[in-house]
């Protein structure tokens, strides 16, 4: 708790679907062809956000 | 009106599918969420010359270039060359997926199946435990089809298994996350598909240049995601195209991002009343994360069981099972192998794979076996031999 969920830029997002694939809690969907985190769900485990290969999912950002 | 058969998804898999299931007369539905079969493009493009002997296309529209091998560079730049026989799996043709995707989606309803697009399914329709068809969403209208098999042919980020309780979550080292530009105003010298390796270039996974023209190509990257950071894919595809001389005056016509499983193929892929076919059931070559053929092999083969189910009214795991033999005898022991092998060249640092590489740039391979490469190497290299043991097992038997 208290950690920030993951959060999906609706602009940046080319819905390839990588992030759905991988989150252990099937907490993403694609909704209207872009990636939507169900919050309930999501345990802010970052796998998503590393895994984007275009950086629409908030969280660090590599340099 | 309740169907035979609803497909989810309009890829390769789903309309194959579709297609063979109708041919036999079954009442079929593919249902898309897209507005359009085929777009946005998710694809590198490259597919095998195998497809020319099924005969399951008819038009050559699809075809953007005709290749006559590919070139592997190792992270030093040494290049390994296979000619086009050698290179056999999965460069042959580099194609347009979006037509190439419409014409199979034209052929399925040719032969009868019935097309819904902007039609998304939201969950599995169930009588207890029971799979009845699919729940959908139609823009703000929501409503039920029902169907006594539902086929799930929804892509890497598939929901239908989840939702029949199959786990198809991928774990970050068996994806490949991806970017790729299509790139214009540059010079394709000559029609070969170039794979480029390295830690530095593309940390487990490659940098391919597929071209579709003289002066138009496909260059994408896959790095395996659990190597990845927030947008590193698309940050190594610019600094690989920024530092090479023949791509930094290419100008992008396309960009997309994409994600490939490179994983062993779901176990279990028939339930009850349910399939699952192409990447939705990781038939993807681990290796090169190559699926297309998958999806017209494993489709065919899922379409003719529905027809046979439906002819006999039987829907139960074990009359659709005939699907998951026959995909598992076509080329489940080609991915198991190549996974092994993916794992294996991801323990080698840049330094084998420049060694590699070296032993192997003159060497005139009749064909490019698994088995023939490992001697040819082991010969070389004695000490691989412990590393590689494991796969000239299993080789001998593919
Ligand atoms: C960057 C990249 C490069 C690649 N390069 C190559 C290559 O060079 N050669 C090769 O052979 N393979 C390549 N692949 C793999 C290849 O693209 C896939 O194997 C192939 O597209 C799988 O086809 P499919 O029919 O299983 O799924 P897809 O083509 O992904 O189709 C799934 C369809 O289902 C729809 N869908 C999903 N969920 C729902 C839902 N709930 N309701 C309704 N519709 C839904 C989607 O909109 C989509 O149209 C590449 C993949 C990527 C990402
Ligand atoms: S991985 Fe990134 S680009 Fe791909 S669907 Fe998820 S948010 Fe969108
Ligand atoms: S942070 Fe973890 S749990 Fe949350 S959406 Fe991303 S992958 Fe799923």
């Amino acid at each position: 708790m208290g950690m920030p969920k993951a959060m999906v830029d609706r602009k940046k997002c080319l819905s390839c679907g990588g992030c759905i694939s991988v989150c252990p809690q099937d907490a993403l969907s694609m909704e209207g062809m872009k990636a939507l985190v169900e919050d309930d769900k999501c345990i802010s485990c970052a796998i998503c956000i590393r895994i984007c290969p275009v950086g629409a999912i908030s969280g660090e950002v590599y340099s | 009106m309740k169907y035979d058969c609803v497909v989810v998804g309009s890829g390769p898999a789903g309309s194959i599918t579709a297609r063979f299931a109708a041919k036999t007369g079954a009442k079929v539905l593919i249902i898309e969420r897209r507005q359009e079969v085929g777009v946005p493009v998710l694809c590198g493009e490259g597919i095998s010359k195998k497809i020319d002997e099924w005969n399951m296309l008819e038009s050559r529209r699809w075809i953007a270039g005709d290749m006559e091998g590919a070139r592997i560079y190792s992270p030093d730049r040494t290049c390994v060359t296979l000619s086009a026989e050698q290179a056999g799996n999965e460069t042959g043709y580099v194609v347009y997926r979006d037509i190439f995707d419409q014409e199979l989606a034209r052929l399925a309803a040719r032969d009868g199946a019935k097309i819904m697009m902007n039609t998304q399914a939201t969950d599995l329709l169930k009588d207890k435990d029971k799979i009845k068809g699919v729940k959908v969403k139609h823009f703000d209208e929501e409503f039920e089809i029902e169907a006594d098999i539902v086929v799930g042919a929804d892509g890497v980020e598939s929901k239908i298994g989840k939702w029949a309780g199959i786990n198809t979550t991928l774990k970050p080292k068996d994806l490949e996350t991806c970017a790729q530009y299509t790139l214009t105003n540059i010079d394709c010298k000559d029609a070969y598909c170039d794979f480029y390796l390295g830690k530095q270039i593309a940390p487990g996974g490659y940098v391919w240049v597929f071209p579709k023209g003289k002066d138009v190509a496909n260059v994408g990257i896959g790095i395996l995601a659990s190597l990845s950071e927030s947008g590193m894919a698309k940050k190594l595809l610019d600094n690989f195209i920024a530092n090479e001389p023949r791509l930094q005056k290419g100008e992008p016509i396309r960009f997309l991002a994409g994600a490939v499983p490179v994983t062993n193929p779901v176990e279990t892929t028939v339930q009850d009343n349910l399939l699952l076919v192409g990447d939705a059931a990781r038939h993807v070559d681990p290796i090169t994360g190559g699926g297309l053929t998958h999806c017209l092999e494993g489709g065919k083969i899922a379409g003719e069981t529905i027809g046979m189910a439906v002819e006999k009214q039987q829907f139960d795991q074990e009359t659709l099972s005939v699907y998951e033999t026959g995909w598992k005898e076509a080329f489940a022991k080609k991915i198991k192998r190549n996974y092994m092998v993916k794992e294996i060249l991801l323990d080698m640092d840049d330094k084998t794979l420049n060694m590699l590489a070296d032993s192997l740039k003159d060497v005139k391979f009749d064909e490019i076996s698994t088995l023939g490469l490992i001697k040819a190497l082991v010969l070389k290299h004695p000490t691989l031999l412990m590393r590689l043991r494991p796969l000239m097992k299993v080789s001998k038997e593919v």
